[in-house]
């Protein structure tokens, strides 16, 4: 019976991020926060596994401000218990800073696992390094951007999406897998999830249980600056009659050299 | 500056070479691979300004992402390089995350720029979805990155570029190649693409992407969709995804059709000349990116534009 982990970053909501009118900057203090979407990909693979071979699911996150509630939304869904690392440094972690304190926390905390599934970018950074980093600390393998995955029992069995196409590979465990949407459709948990959910462990992990010194949580790169990118577009707007309309479409495209 | 770059594809590489060189002054530049490159190849090396090419051996790259990697960090260690170049394929990205690791290096995948100042090498890549662009600092030297971005290659070889083995022996956890799955249908190379109709959620069945098929047909134009109807629908192939983790596309003509326009499809098409969009939503984040936006029901709209189109190209 595989004892899973899944790694789940909480981010802004980026789909409702709006950007300042004048500096571009994202006006972050009034974003909401989410799940990012692929850890809950990774989360629904392992809970698929965990109910077809048995075994435990733990989740793991760490962040600056990490909300509960998005945590419990995990746990609704089948996690078994959740640590939760919540440290105002995290503001400013990269891949490096947060592939070192999930690390600690994996191997101080959970001790026992065969399998780490992550999400195969972040939605804030897009970086796809959490994973790879992760596997390289515990110096195991990894296969990144899994689309179907079998437990094996002591290995997997992975379909992995590159751009010409899917490479099926297989590596022994304990490893680590990251995966894309194409994976699954997360489960939304009922309401009696919800509520049965509220007993589950969340165990909050200070600094000092990790062994994390001030320098462990200093990143290797610096943001210097962000600002939303600006597309200068004629922004014409069209309504009306579907007939009136059809006719301007086609008439737009033919006027951009739509034809052959 | 020691600079290492790499890519699967030799041209590839000598692409992210002429970048290098060009955006950083006396910037050695040595090419490794784990395949040696043609004649032909090493030409276009030396014509971006390489000195050098490292041949790593071929054992390390068929033993998995975690061998190759291993094998990059050694080479770049033992030669003393400051920065990692490596082209952004996927599998270059975690590639470069393990090797940063190793190095404990900094590391930006998927940079669309680089420069270098007194502080370290800044880097700008796309975040929170692809609507913005962030500038790093990559504060750690050696710095790895992997680049989605080239220069043109110099008229001449400056230096026919010399091969030399890199014996290296690394011992990294295995993963095994088991089989190579092509995508049923052929290759299509959006990113050449001078039309393209792209498909989004406001299409209710595959069998319904036929209008769309027929539209393009009828322009000239390719088919791309966003992430939904090749990802979790998989109602075409990856290889027309358009968006943050699919292709970006410039043509000339861009026809979105119910593409609402969630910021990592944009990213995808964002750089093409002419936009034109329908969608049954007024306030589609879409509409903003356009430069003609349809307010309609594809449904309604498409049969009858077909028809027109049909019409007045006389076929």
């Amino acid at each position: 019976m595989p004892d899973l982990v899944v790694c789940v970053k909480q981010t802004v909501d980026v789909y409702q991020l709006k950007p300042h009118p004048e500096t571009l900057a994202p006006q972050l203090a009034q974003a909401q926060f989410k799940n990012s979407d692929f850890d809950l990909n990774a989360l629904e693979e392992a809970i698929r596994i965990k109910e077809k071979h048995g075994g435990r699911v733990v989740l793991v996150t760490a962040g600056h401000d990490v909300k509960t509630l998005l945590v419990r939304e995990c746990l609704a869904m089948g996690a078994d218990e959740a640590y939760v690392f919540s440290d105002p440094a995290m503001s400013k972690a990269d891949g490096h800073v947060t592939a070192f304190v999930l690390s600690k926390i994996i191997e101080k905390k959970v001790g026992k696992w065969d399998l780490i599934l992550c999400g195969e970018a972040s939605l804030d950074e897009n970086a796809y390094q959490t994973g790879p980093r992760l596997a390289e600390i515990f110096n195991i393998p990894h296969v990144s951007y899994v689309s179907k995955l079998e437990w094996l029992g002591g290995s997997v069995k992975a379909w992995k999406s590159v751009e010409e196409g899917v490479k099926v590979v297989s590596c022994k465990t304990p490893a680590v897998v990251t995966v894309g949407l194409e994976i699954n459709t997360p489960r939304l948990p009922s309401l009696l999830m919800i509520r049965a959910a509220q007993k589950k462990p969340v165990n909050d992990v200070k600094r000092e249980e990790l062994g994390l010194r001030e320098e462990d949580l200093k990143p290797m790169a610096d943001v210097l600056e962000v600002k939303a990118l600006k597309t200068e577009r004629r922004r014409q707007v069209f309504e009306g009659k579907p007939e009136e309309l059809a006719e301007k479409l086609a008439e737009t495209i033919l006027a951009h050299g739509g034809k052959r | 500056m020691k600079v290492v770059v790499s890519a699967e594809k030799p041209e590839l590489a000598a692409g992210i070479a002429a970048f290098v060189r060009k955006n950083f002054n006396e910037a050695t530049v040595s090419a490794a691979f784990f395949k040696e490159p043609s004649a032909y190849e090493a030409e276009a090396l030396g014509k971006a300004g390489v000195g050098k090419i490292w041949l790593l051996p071929q054992a390390l790259w068929d033993g998995g992402e975690p061998a190759a990697a291993a094998a990059l960090a050694e080479l770049v260690q033992k030669t003393g390089a400051d920065l990692l170049v490596l082209w952004a394929s996927k599998t270059a990205n975690e590639i470069g995350a393990r090797a940063a690791q190793r190095l404990q290096a900094s590391y930006a995948s998927e940079c669309i720029s680089l420069e270098k100042t007194d502080r370290g090498v800044v880097a700008k890549r796309l975040v929170l979805g692809g609507g913005y662009i962030s500038t790093l600092l990559l504060k750690q030297t050696p710095a790895v990155v992997t680049l989605k971005n080239t220069a043109e290659l110099g008229e001449v070889v400056e230096k026919k570029p010399l091969a030399e083995k890199f014996d290296v022996s690394v011992s990294a956890p295995a993963v095994e190649f088991l089989e190579f799955i092509k995508p049923e249908t052929a290759h299509v190379e959006l990113e050449k693409a001078d039309f393209i109709v792209a498909v989004g959620r406001g299409f209710k069945k595959k069998e319904d992407l036929a209008m769309a098929e027929e539209l393009a047909r009828l322009i000239g134009a390719e088919v791309g969709c966003s992430r939904p109807i090749s990802g979790d629908l998989r109602w075409l192939s990856e290889d027309r995804h358009i968006g943050l983790s699919g292709k970006r596309v410039r043509p000339k003509l861009y026809v979105a059709l119910g593409i609402s326009g969630q910021v990592q499809h944009l990213v995808g098409m964002r750089d093409s000349r002419t936009v034109v969009a329908v969608n049954i939503d007024p306030n589609a984040p879409m509409a903003a990116e356009s430069d003609y936006f349809f307010v309609a029901d594809i449904y309604k709209i498409l049969p009858l534009t077909i028809q027109l189109l049909k019409e007045k190209m006389g076929s």
